[in-house]
């Protein structure tokens, strides 16, 4: 089923997704690392390979409000940024959601002020989790091609109607090589038909996309965009289905295991350093360890469901989060609280453990694995959890 | 109370209207009034089509462009996109009425 594998960054991937989605309208401004796509799309439209209008904006909260309007006039536009960029956009996430406007925006991580120091770190994409927008992390230059263009086919679904963030680790998968399968123009116009929107931007039929509402309205307004992110679960596991059809390369919607058959204790996280994380549960295979790796597709809506019943089977899960949320719920971070409320209510007792790990862009490494793993081994055995959760390298 | 869920337009997308809200006058909340110096006036309507809230009134044949006043929150757009200063922002306390 192979066509033509390349070697690409997760930038050059994402951008030749871009392309094959025949996107309309494209807004950039740059910061590190995800500008690199935009370079590349700038040179495919440059060299006429991409038929799009490529406009730079003045700022990040412009980029959003430039594809925001183009994607109410009926364009399928996408746009992107890292770091403090993901932050200073804030404002527009949410109106293009509640417009129910399918645009996407990549996001290659990038850590926020201080250290500001061009590494990766899940905290800039996590800040933005509840905005109504769907949200995932690729581990590969390829699955984030795959990703970009599934996540226009779920969002632009008549039932869903949602943009997407879609998010890959800085460096990490941004700037690292990787075989990428591209698919043909054929396969990718199959699988993705033209956008079309139930309101559109029109002079013969003037309408007003995000009027101001009375208060008696909100509830409502927001109960239905509720739905639209309710509805995404069925369109999700769709979907999938049918780009693994086309496209020869099934994933799970939402988890990945790693041999996770037989394991008593697994890592549980998203994004690149799951590779790590397998090399090293690998090894630890090898000296006879039940251990594995499940890592974490997608991140809204979250697999609640799916996430309890994998979690389930086993007794000890380390949760690694690659992002700061300070003075949140049991000291670690995010994936830490959402795997524990999906689990709570549970018959079986499952026992996780957080760790915050590879913080302004330093790798975890395998090292870091090991200890982590010596912490969970101990539980399992004594059954005692001395420590909720764990700032590594700091506190291992 | 809430509007049952069912009966809101669907992500609050609404026609435009065709005519002026009366429970909902804005002019009030204005500082600074435009004013037009017709003399300047070079006829782009760039004013017109930058107005965020569709106060700025085509000109006719006969008229230049004029400003809805019932509306208008003095924002000043109008003033700040005129290529030719045709439009000043006037303190609302320089004027009696």
């Amino acid at each position: 089923m192979k066509t033509n594998v390349k070697r690409m960054s997760g930038c050059v991937a994402t951008a030749n997704a871009v392309k094959l989605a025949n996107v309309d309208v494209i807004c950039s401004y740059p910061i590190r690392p995800y500008t690199g796509i935009m370079s590349e799309l700038a040179r495919m439209v440059a060299d006429g390979e991409l038929d799009a209008e490529f406009v730079l904006g003045e700022g990040e909260h412009g980029q959003l409000s430039v594809v925001y309007g183009a994607s109410a006039a009926g364009a399928r536009a996408f746009t992107g940024s890292s770091g403090v960029g993901v932050t200073y956009a804030m404002e527009v996430y949410s109106p293009i959601s509640g417009e129910r406007l399918p645009l996407q925006m990549a996001i290659a991580d990038r850590t926020l002020d201080p250290p500001g120091d061009f590494g990766s770190e899940h905290t800039d994409a996590l800040c933005c989790r509840d905005q109504g927008w769907i949200q995932g992390w690729a581990a590969s230059p390829q699955e984030a091609l795959d990703m970009t263009l599934l996540y226009y086919r779920i969002g632009e679904d008549p039932r869903v109607l949602l943009p997407q963030y879609a998010c890959q680790d800085g460096y990490f998968v941004s700037h690292i090589l990787g075989e990428v399968d591209v698919p043909t123009q054929e396969q990718v116009n199959e699988f993705l038909p033209p956008y079309k929107n139930h309101h559109v931007l029109d002079t013969r039929d003037p309408q007003i996309i995000g009027a101001q509402m009375e208060p008696e309205m909100g509830p409502g307004t927001q109960y239905q965009r509720h739905l639209a992110v309710e509805n995404t679960y069925k369109v999700f596991e769709e979907v999938h289905d049918e780009f693994g059809k086309i496209f020869g390369r099934q994933y799970d919607p939402w988890l990945e295991e790693y041999m996770t058959e037989d394991a008593e204790i697994v890592f549980f996280l998203q994004g690149a350093h799951a590779v790590t994380a397998k090399n090293v549960v690998k090894h630890l295979r090898n000296l006879g360890e039940k251990v594995g790796v499940v890592r974490l597709r997608t991140f809204r809506p979250f697999p609640t469901k799916q996430v309890r019943e994998c979690l389930k089977r086993f007794k000890v899960v380390g949760v690694v989060d690659n992002s700061v949320n300070f003075g949140i719920s049991c000291g670690s971070g995010v994936l830490l609280t959402e795997a524990r409320a999906a689990l709570y209510n549970n018959d079986e007792k499952v026992k996780t453990i957080g760790f915050v790990a590879g913080l302004g862009g330093s790798m975890i490494t395998q090292n870091e694995f090991y200890q982590m793993f010596t912490i969970l081994k101990n539980i399992n055995k004594t059954g005692k959890v001395e420590k909720e959760s764990y700032w590594v390298p700091f506190e291992l | 109370m809430a509007i049952a869920y069912e009966k809101i337009p669907f992500a609050g997308t609404v026609k435009s209207p065709q005519k002026e809200n009366e429970g909902m006058i804005t002019g009030n909340w204005r500082t600074r009034r435009p004013i037009l110096d017709a003399e300047k006036c070079m006829e782009c309507q760039l004013c017109w089509i930058s107005c965020p809230d569709s106060c700025v009134n085509l000109m006719t044949e006969t008229s230049p462009i004029t400003f809805n006043l019932k509306y208008c929150k003095g924002c000043g757009l109008c003033a700040e996109m005129c290529p030719v200063g045709a439009i000043s922002l006037v303190p609302e306390l320089d004027f009696e009425e």
